[in-house]
Order: C-alpha cells, then sequence, then structure tokens
C-alpha cells in the first residue's frame, strides 16, 4: 500500500508501507522528516502528530480518550490531529496522505 | 581512540561495577551480541539476569511494557517489595498507571518548553567556559560537564541558585553510589540496611528528601507556582493527587537523571574532540552539523549502560525460556554500538542521519523525559565551546566511573589552546 506524507516545507513523500504496521513505524522505515517517534508507539511521547488530510479523516477514525490527552500536548492541534502510532495501516487506508505539522 | 579496553578478554562480568571501571566490556558485547544475544548472566550480589544485547531485540522488548515490566525494579540490584513500595517513583510503574504522571510532565519539559530555556543556556555555558578554558590545562569533567545540567535543571525546577552546588553534590552520591570517590556509602561493599528504604540506597537520599519537603512547603507559603515540581502535585483529570512520598521520589529522579547522565554525556563529547580533531573543524563550519551532533554525541556516550525490567509471564526467546519474574537487562551501551543498526559504530560521526540510537530509552514508554533539554544543553555547550578553542587534546590519562549503571568519564585531563 501507498502512503504520502506532505512536509512543512512544500514537498512531500509518498512511499510503500506494509499492513500490520503502525503509520509511525511505516513513516520511520521512510525516514520522513518531522516523525519522530520515540517512545515506539507506546503513546508516551506525542512526537509522531500528524494532521490527516479531511477526504481521509473519516477513514481513520477519531482520537482515542488518552490520545486525545497527548494530542492537547503538542503545538498545532486541530480536528484532524492524530499520533501516528495509533493508526494500523490496513487496505482500506491505501493512498491515505497525511501532513506532518511544522513544529 | 582507545575503544577495546584492553583488560576485556570478551568474558567480562557484567554485573561487577568494577568491570566498568576501565570503561565499558565492549569486547564481551559483542560477543554476545554475535553469539548469545540473550544472555544468563550470573550476579553474586542477587538473583541472576539476563543480558539483552543487540539493537532490534532491544527496541521490540522495550515496547512490550505488559510482558516485561518497570514495575519490579529498573536496577540490576533486587529489591523486596516493601523497598519497592517506599523509593518508587513513576519510573517504576506501567501504563496505565504510568501514563497518567508522564502526562502531566510532557509539557514541562517539551521541545518547545525547553526552547525557552536556550539564553539562559547559553549564558551559563559562556561563563562556565569562560572560567575552565582560563585554565589552560584542567579536567573537563569537574570544570565543564559536572557545572551546567544542576544549575540548568535548578532553573527548569524553579529552584533558588543558593542550593545549586549541593544538590550537585547529593546528585552524585545519589546516584553513583558504587563508585567511592562520590559517596562514602558505596553500595555493594558495606551494609546500608539502614537506607534501604532510602530512593537509591543512600544517605543522600534520605537528604534530598527533606530537601524536596521544606521547597514544597516554602513554595506553598509563598504562593511561587513557577517550576515544573508544581505540574506534577495538581490533580490529574480524575481528581487523583501524587502522595508526599511520590513527589519526594520524584524529586529525587529529576536530581538524580538530570545530572550525571548530562554531565557524561559533555565530557564523553570533549573526549571525541581530543581524539577527533575533525570534528572541531565541522563544528566551526557550523550549520546543519547541529542538528545532528547532540544525537551522535549521546549516542557516543551512552551514560544510561543499562536498564532493567521484569518478565510477568513465561516467554521464549532464542531458543531459551525467560521465567516471570526474571530480571532482564536491557544494555542500551551495546545497542548503540550494535554493527547492524550503526555503520562503523566505533566512530563518532556528528553528521550521523538517521540516528536512532537508544541513549534515552527509545522505543519504549519510559523514554526520557529529559531528552529535549538533554539535547540543548549539550548543543549549546559545543557551539559556545567551538566558538572559543583553536585546539584541545589530552593531558593524561582518563578515568571512569566505577558502576555498571552510569557510564561516564569522571577525571577527563585536557589541554586547551583558547582562541
Ligand atoms: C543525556 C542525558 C540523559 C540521558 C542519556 C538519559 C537517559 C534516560 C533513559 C535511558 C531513560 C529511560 C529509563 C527506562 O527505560 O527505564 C530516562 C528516563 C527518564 N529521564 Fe533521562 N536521561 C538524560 C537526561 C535527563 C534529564 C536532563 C532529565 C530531567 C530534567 C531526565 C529525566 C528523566 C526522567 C524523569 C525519566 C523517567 C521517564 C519515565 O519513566 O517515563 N533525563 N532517561
Ligand atoms: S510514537 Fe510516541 S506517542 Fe506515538
Amino acid at each position: 500500500m501507498k502512503v504520502t506524507w506532505k512536509l512543512p516545507g512544500g514537498e512531500a513523500v509518498t512511499a510503500q508501507a506494509d499492513y500490520g504496521q503502525n503509520l509511525m513505524e511505516a513513516a520511520q522505515a521512510n525516514d520522513v522528516p518531522g516523525i519522530v517517534g520515540e517512545c515506539g508507539g507506546s503513546l508516551a511521547c506525542a512526537t509522531c502528530h500528524v494532521h490527516v488530510a479531511p477526504e481521509w479523516t473519516e477513514i481513520c477514525g477519531e482520537a482515542g480518550e488518552f490520545e486525545d490527552a497527548m494530542l492537547d500536548l503538542v503545538e498545532n492541534k486541530q480536528d484532524c490531529s492524530r499520533l501516528s502510532c495509533q493508526i494500523e495501516l490496513a487496505p482500506q487506508l491505501d493512498g491515505l496522505v497525511v501532513s506532518v505539522p511544522a513544529d | 581512540m582507545t575503544i577495546w579496553t584492553p583488560q576485556d578478554d570478551g568474558h567480562a562480568d557484567l554485573s561487577s561495577h568494577d568491570t566498568f571501571a576501565n570503561g565499558a566490556p565492549h569486547n564481551t558485547f559483542a560477543r554476545l551480541r554475535r553469539d548469545d544475544p540473550l544472555h544468563w548472566t550470573e550476579y553474586e550480589g542477587g538473583k541472576n539476569f539476563w543480558s539483552v544485547t543487540r539493537y532490534e531485540d532491544i527496541t521490540q522488548m522495550n515496547k512490550q511494557a505488559d510482558l516485561f515490566s518497570s514495575a519490579r525494579g529498573i536496577r540490576m540490584e533486587d529489591q523486596s517489595y516493601e523497598e519497592y513500595l517506599a523509593r518508587r517513583t513513576f519510573q517504576e510503574t506501567d501504563p496505565p498507571e504510568h501514563s497518567k504522571v508522564r502526562m502531566k510532565l510532557l509539557k514541562a519539559f517539551s521541545k518547545t518548553t525547553m526552547a525557552q530555556y536556550e539564553e539562559d543556556i547559553r549564558t551559563l555555558c559562556a561563563e562556565i567556559l569562560d572560567q575552565a578554558l582560563a585554565k589552560g590545562t584542567f579536567d573537563a569533567t569537574k570544570e565543564i560537564a559536572r557545572q551546567l545540567p544542576m544549575r540548568m535543571l535548578g532553573r527548569v525546577v524553579g529552584l533558588p541558585d543558593a542550593d545549586l552546588p549541593w544538590l550537585v553534590e547529593k546528585g552524585d552520591a545519589l546516584i553513583a553510589n558504587t563508585d567511592p570517590d562520590f559517596t562514602s556509602h558505596v553500595l555493594d561493599k558495606m551494609q546500608t540496611d539502614e537506607y534501604r528504604m532510602m530512593p537509591f540506597n543512600s544517605p543522600a537520599g534520605a537528604e534530598l528528601y527533606v530537601y524536596a519537603k521544606e521547597l514544597m512547603a516554602e513554595k506553598e507559603r509563598k504562593g511561587d507556582t513557577s517550576g515544573v515540581l508544581n505540574l506534577i502535585l495538581e490533580p490529574a483529570k480524575d481528581g487523583s493527587t501524587i502522595t508526599e512520598t511520590e513527589f519526594r521520589n520524584f524529586f529525587c529522579l529529576l536530581v538524580a537523571a538530570g545530572n550525571d547522565t548530562t554531565r557524561y554525556s559533555i565530557a564523553a563529547g570533549i573526549q571525541a574532540l581530543c581524539h577527533q580533531p575533525e570534528l572541531l573543524d565541522q563544528m566551526q563550519t557550523g550549520g546543519a552539523v547541529w542538528e545532528t551532533a547532540a544525537d551522535e554525541i549521546i549516542r557516543w556516550a551512552t551514560p544510561a549502560l543499562y536498564f532493567r525490567r521484569t518478565a510477568t509471564r513465561d516467554v521464549e526467546m532464542h531458543g531459551k525460556t525467560i521465567r516471570e519474574g526474571d530480571k532482564l537487562l536491557y544494555w542500551f551501551i551495546s545497542a548503540n554500538r550494535d554493527e547492524s543498526q550503526f555503520e562503523d559504530p566505533f566512530r563518532v560521526d556528528l553528521m550521523r542521519s538517521p540516528n536512532r540510537h537508544l541513549s534515552f530509552g527509545q522505543f519504549g514508554p519510559h523514554v526520557c523525559l529529559g531528552m529535549w533539554l538533554a539535547r540543548l544543553e549539550v548543543t549549546v555547550l559545543f557551539q559556545e565551546l567551538a566558538k572559543r578553542i583553536k585546539s584541545i587534546e589530552p593531558a593524561g590519562p582518563q578515568k571512569f566511573l566505577r558502576s555498571n549503571f552510569v557510564g561516564g568519564i569522571k577525571e577527563l585531563p585536557v589541554k586547551v589552546e583558547a582562541i
């Protein structure tokens, strides 16, 4: 499957990702700048923040309660904010587009 | 550069603090990574433990906090349940309990919050460096590396400047409790029964306890809400508050965790400058190097040599059975030299990128809370140092800390030529 990360500078990274990975892991595997993922997906660092493109927000779903509380800590929180380690990649997300917020 | 400790025949005793008094036993780690990545290590002072040495294994295991728990101790030494309860901080808890406390602290230690301290740090660095460099030949650990972290932590936490030298001393005694240069109560060499309930088994812990209590009382009296300590005293969303014991332990944790680790990162960076002169040129060229330099210096240093977990049920790995209750040591120092993750791991490459080292315990829920502060301190210190010197070289033998937990160069004689 494919995922596209739009970067703050205007460029974008489109890369192949695997089902079963989460979106943070896919970003790390492709060295996407700005997605650090320090806690390895333990919901403990909020360094994997993305804005989900409008056409994908519904399919991605909403942040869970704890994730939402963590998102209160990031700069640039928006309604479409998610922590990407909490998005499991699955067939219905093929083609997913997210952007990496400037920090 | 001396990398391989000649005393290490590949079979060093990882449970012995003496082993590390000559630097980390990298020959042994290299052998274990290759031949025995899950190594049953005998420990005279307590229960034997598993040594985990590969990068890949540590990152996979550190994520699984339900299986490999922090809630039964995070150091090699064993402790009874009573000791654990008396001494634990949120670092010795697992999610979801852990997450609740951590969340309250994240903002105070976030990258953005820390960035506000940059100018403060720069001023402090300038002061420290100008004093040290004027000496020409000096012990870089003592004159440079030792000074910055505590003073800076004091600012962040909101402590009076006058208390800082005392705190540096107590912080030393707390964590370097296996090196006779830092404490008169060497942990593995005497009966410390009296202090068993104290953080880090140390009388310094007892003193910090009292200090923390008085500090809070004073702040309350004055209505002073500056600094991060107050953040954790606020009730959580569910109304629960931190107990006094938890608070005092957390205070000790900040002093201990923010002090030596940053100090020994700075020391290791200075040592690298002494042995790879091209690094100073690179720093003086500046620019992009500062985006990556701190992480490489901190990878090189790996001041937290390991952290421990305990298995919560039986699990198979590498053809062996880890039993419920078994201790596991994640040797970050070994993972950070793992040749399958890092190209040329024994070379300091300030431009290394990506650099997913494990010095901060990355890939787990306990990933260092102070990492942004530490990175900023290291960056600014070296920026200011590079501005001020033409050359730096060793001026005598370096000495390592006697500890298998904190890795650090405790004496680093250098000679500098100022610009
Ligand atoms: C280069 C400097 C530093 C290094 C190498 C370092 C290393 C680490 C490591 C490896 C852990 C994870 C422990 C585990 O997995 O159980 C950790 C956790 C922690 N560190 Fe640091 N640290 C540094 C600086 C700091 C500073 C400056 C502070 C405070 C201002 C700090 C506060 C903490 C705290 C509170 C935790 C516990 C976090 C938790 O359990 O969720 N550290 N550190
Ligand atoms: S990787 Fe840490 S919260 Fe997502």
